[in-house]
């Protein structure tokens, strides 16, 4: 009996573990997505200050390509559009995440109990 | 005391933790702030060569080749600068136009430096208050835990207004609805099972919004008798758990005994009821058939108006506590007048409310604080409170007659809407020095609270001079005090 919920709670926990990480992983891709956020933030504005006398560049591997300044502001304001849907689509997952973990969590316990008490009865009857 | 200890050590050990996460905070803050200082010191000398490039047409420099040479070269089109404006653009622009970017860089790492900078200083102040934490669960400082027992909340007296918590059943409707909702939304992929399982919780639900209504209904009962009660006592309706644990919550003015306990001290608070239901009853009679006071208390600091023609406003939030908290234990202590070795010490604003009794008709009444609405005629400014030391002389010098009713009225500014105090004022011009006319409409079974009002006339001549000779006395030792008692303790007194 007592082994039997053993299994149970190493299943348990290896799933808890797994969903710990995946939920660091979503956290960690959104931080990176907010830091771009940021980042094209500032490069509209600084592509504001510009007038179209000076030639904007890309760089795309090695190679300055470039562009026009409309283009670039208009590339630019859809890159940052597509960043924040990205962070809300990662908001969302990593809240489904925290609910699964939290009920994995749960029924963690829930084992963690009952095998203690299928222990102490095991020593009891020991 | 081993739980003690044991909680202790909890303590200590949460505690160090607490401090230990605290200054991780502060050491990440540090080095990013040293991150950003050298960022902007970066940018720094980056303007100052901008402002230099373009005085030359070409410059002749050492080029550096790989790691270990240099070639004699030119720094041609000096005023050309390609700038990364990051992910991967470049734009093409003079010096000066560069220079604009590189200020606009310079603006937020700024922000970002003094956000950083704020958060390490909330940090750090939650570091020296998880420090004194610890020291004071150590028990090593001068530090004293100060605990207030919470008595049972049966009378469940509150400061300010009586308010419903809004329990999870106390909206059964609502809630009712979306539960149902959700779980049809869970159950649907389960079918039958499920939705069956939805018209039971239904059937149920209905059931139970009958129970809540009516238990709705017995508890706005129970908290229209508790506010009449809370109305009724200035030093009664604040939540300090003493009140309850004592058991000293006044009764409703009327004489409306809603709950046992209260009717312990019925007559210490009739006088300034029937005071403020005199100027109150007149505007809410016709509403009430009942007379109820709306009188609560909040914590927060009220201003207490005092005209005295010069409208200053004071605070005396915390007077109030300590008001009713020596209020109580006046009433508890009855005999104090006859004990009074025991009253010289004075360790707490009750003492001086024990103390500084006044000797009417033979019997130690002691006195009110001038904010209640007698206190004018029977003492000098009872009000003890700390913070008042000063207030306190000045309010003396004024000549406060009935400010203090104004006071009451703003003391009962969650029921009492404005119309009351300036109502109040016309009614006193006349006679500057009774807070009363003498007359009182009561209409609760308390016939004897009567005589005893008209038998404590204002008196109030006698307040300047009581003034002067209280000046010093009130902090004096107490012996010297005459000895006063409101005139409601007096005819409670007289019942006994």
């Amino acid at each position: 009996m007592a082994d039997a919920i053993q299994k149970k709670l190493k299943a348990e926990l290896e799933k808890y573990t797994q969903m710990q990480k995946d939920v660091s992983k979503s956290m960690s891709a959104r931080q990176k997505l907010e830091t771009q956020l940021t980042e094209n933030n500032i490069v509209k504005e600084e592509l504001d200050l510009l007038d179209s006398t000076n030639t904007v560049y890309k760089l795309i591997g090695p190679v300055l390509v470039k562009q026009d300044l409309d283009e670039a502001k208009a590339t630019v304001a859809k890159r940052l559009e597509y960043i924040n849907g990205e962070i809300q689509r990662y908001e969302t997952l990593l809240k489904d995440m925290e609910k699964k973990s939290e009920q994995h969590r749960e029924v963690l316990s829930s084992l963690q109990q009952e095998f203690q008490r299928a222990q102490g009865l095991a020593v009891g009857k020991v | 005391m081993a739980e003690k200890g044991k909680i202790n050590i909890e303590h200590h050990g949460g505690v160090a933790r607490l401090l230990e996460e605290h200054e991780k905070v502060v050491k990440d803050c540090e080095s990013r702030i040293q991150h950003w200082m050298k960022v902007s010191g970066d940018y720094e000398a980056l303007t100052d060569r901008l402002k230099t490039l373009p005085d030359q047409l070409s410059y002749d420099i050492m080029v550096p080749f790989g790691p270990l040479a240099f070639m004699p070269g030119r720094l041609v089109h000096t005023n050309e600068i390609t700038v990364l404006l990051g992910d991967n653009w470049f734009a093409k622009c003079s010096t000066k136009q560069a220079q604009k970017i590189v200020d606009h860089r310079m603006k937020y790492v700024k922000c970002e430096l003094d956000d950083l900078s704020k958060t390490m200083k909330n940090f750090e102040a939650r570091v020296g208050f998880a420090k004194d934490l610890e020291t004071i669960s150590a028990s090593k400082g001068d530090y004293v835990d100060i605990k207030e027992e919470v008595g049972n909340n049966d009378t469940a007296v509150r400061k300010g207004r009586q308010r419903i918590a809004h329990k999870p059943n106390s909206k059964p409707k609502l809630d009712a609805i979306l539960d149902l909702k959700e779980e049809d939304e869970e159950n649907g992929g389960e079918g039958d099972g499920g939705s069956r399982k939805g018209i039971m919780t239904e059937e149920e639900l209905w059931a139970r919004l009958d129970e809540l209504e009516k238990l709705e209904e017995l508890q706005d009962e129970q908290d229209r008798l508790s506010d009449n009660a809370d109305m009724n006592g200035e030093d009664t309706s604040s939540s300090s758990s003493e009140e309850e644990k004592e058991g000293d919550t006044a009764p409703p003015v009327n004489g409306l005994s809603l709950k046992p306990s209260w009717t312990s001290m019925p007559h210490s608070n009739a006088p300034p009821n029937i005071d403020r239901k005199e100027e109150e009853d007149d505007e809410e009679e016709e509403g009430n058939c009942l007379p109820t006071i709306f009188f609560s208390h909040t914590v927060e600091p009220k201003k207490v108006r005092i005209n005295t023609g010069k409208n200053t406003t004071l605070k005396f939030s915390e007077r109030k506590e300590q008001k009713e908290h020596s209020k109580r234990k006046k009433k508890n202590g009855h005999s104090n007048g006859h004990s009074h070795h025991e009253l010289h010490k004075i360790t707490t604003p009750a003492d001086i409310y024990r103390l500084f009794v006044d000797v009417k008709n033979g019997e130690p009444i002691p006195r009110k604080s001038i904010l209640k609405s007698r206190s004018r005629e029977n003492s000098v400014c009872s009000d003890t409170s700390e913070s008042s030391a000063a207030d306190f002389e000045e309010r003396r010098m004024i000549g406060r007659s009935f400010s203090h009713d104004e006071a009451t009225h703003s003391d009962t500014s969650d029921g009492i809407t404005e119309e009351d105090s300036p109502t109040a004022v016309p009614l006193h011009p006349a006679s500057r020095f009774e807070a009363f006319s003498g007359t009182v409409v009561e209409k609760d079974p308390m016939p004897s609270a009567v005589p005893h009002l008209t038998i404590v006339p204002p008196a109030l001549p006698t307040i300047l001079e009581r003034k002067q000779e209280e000046v010093a006395p009130d902090i004096a030792p107490p012996q010297q005090a005459p000895k006063r008692v409101s005139k409601f303790k007096a005819a409670r007194l007289q019942q006994k």
